[in-house]
């Protein structure tokens, strides 16, 4: 019945085998295969000395500090540029103050020279009559 | 298991470092099952050799992700079969293509029938793909639905209806082809 049905089908569709030579052909096209790789027994492996605290952390240390020299030597030339240019600038305040100062002084001796001018002399005088 | 079953492992593992000899007997040892994988998908001889050869080109390349004996034969149909699904939807060639003319035929046992056989095999042809491969690992390679459910990436339940409703049809066209009984059907 069904399970003869089956049957039937399992013995329609033995396996078969290639063409002779099927093996060798194949083996032809075969690519190159990479040769394994040599692995080394880790009993063997040399022991790498350890790398001291000092030599691992010496490059990145000195990274470090040249960054913070050059951070603070930046700072300090931007202060002394700060206080040079503020000094500079209380010099050039004081010498305009003092060129002020001058200045009144002058136009106040010629505006007492206008509000009180100076007597004719004698001889002047003399010459008109 | 004979004995070069029995040294598939050594042979494996041999093969694996690249002894073309080891890889040889590993071919011999799975060439009908990859060889008749194809030609029972595809209908042809020289197809079916082309398709086998490319199968074990890639086991070579594949050979150290290979566990084990089991492994490998698993893997084998598992590529044999998709690679044949993927030839047979590519090509429209194959597709319900006759049997092809001078194959051998081993002489017919006191219970098999070469004219029943051949009929069968031609409406095996007749079947999509995806069915065909379900059929040929079903009662070719002998596997079981799980098996080949995992083979062919499918359901369960998928491979089980496959089956059913190929066994219907071709039941159906032998019985119409007067080489069955209608007793016979389920």
């Amino acid at each position: 019945m069904n399970e003869e049905f089956e049957n039937r089908l399992r013995r329609a569709m033995r396996p078969v085998n290639p063409p002779e030579g099927f093996a060798e052909r194949v083996l032809r096209g075969l690519p190159e295969r990479a040769a394994p790789a040599n692995v080394v027994p880790l009993n063997i492996v040399r022991k790498v000395a350890p790398v001291s605290a000092w030599r691992r952390f010496s490059a990145p240390a000195a990274l470090a500090a040249s960054l913070l020299i050059a951070v603070f030597a930046g700072q300090h030339v931007a202060t002394r540029q700060a206080e040079r240019e503020e000094q500079a600038g209380l010099a050039a305040s004081r010498e305009l103050m003092q060129a002020l100062r001058v200045t009144s002084q002058k136009l106040d001796l010629a505006f007492e020279a206008v509000q009180h001018p100076a007597p004719q002399p004698a001889a002047e005088e003399e010459n008109r009559s | 298991m004979d004995s070069a079953q029995a040294d598939t492992p050594s042979l494996l593992a041999r093969a694996r470092r690249g002894d073309q000899a080891a890889f040889a007997a590993l071919i011999r040892m799975h060439q009908a099952s990859v060889f008749s994988i194809g030609y029972r998908m595809l209908n042809r001889r020289d197809a079916a050799e082309d398709l086998a050869q490319d199968v074990f080109l890639q086991l070579y390349r594949k050979l150290d992700d290979i566990e084990s004996v089991e492994h490998m034969g698993f893997w084998l149909r598992r590529v044999a079969s998709n690679l044949a699904i993927d030839w047979l939807r590519r090509a429209s060639w194959t597709r319900g293509a006759p049997l092809e003319e001078g194959v051998e035929i081993a002489a017919p046992q006191p219970d098999e029938d070469p004219l029943m056989d051949r009929e069968l095999l031609r409406l095996l042809g007749e079947l999509a793909p995806a069915a065909r491969a379900v059929m040929v690992l079903r009662y070719q390679e002998d596997r079981d639905v799980a098996e080949i459910a995992a083979t062919l990436d499918m359901p369960v339940n998928t491979v089980k209806s496959h089956i059913k409703r190929s066994l219907t049809a071709m039941r159906g066209k032998m019985i119409g082809a007067q080489l069955v009984t209608a007793e016979e059907l389920p």
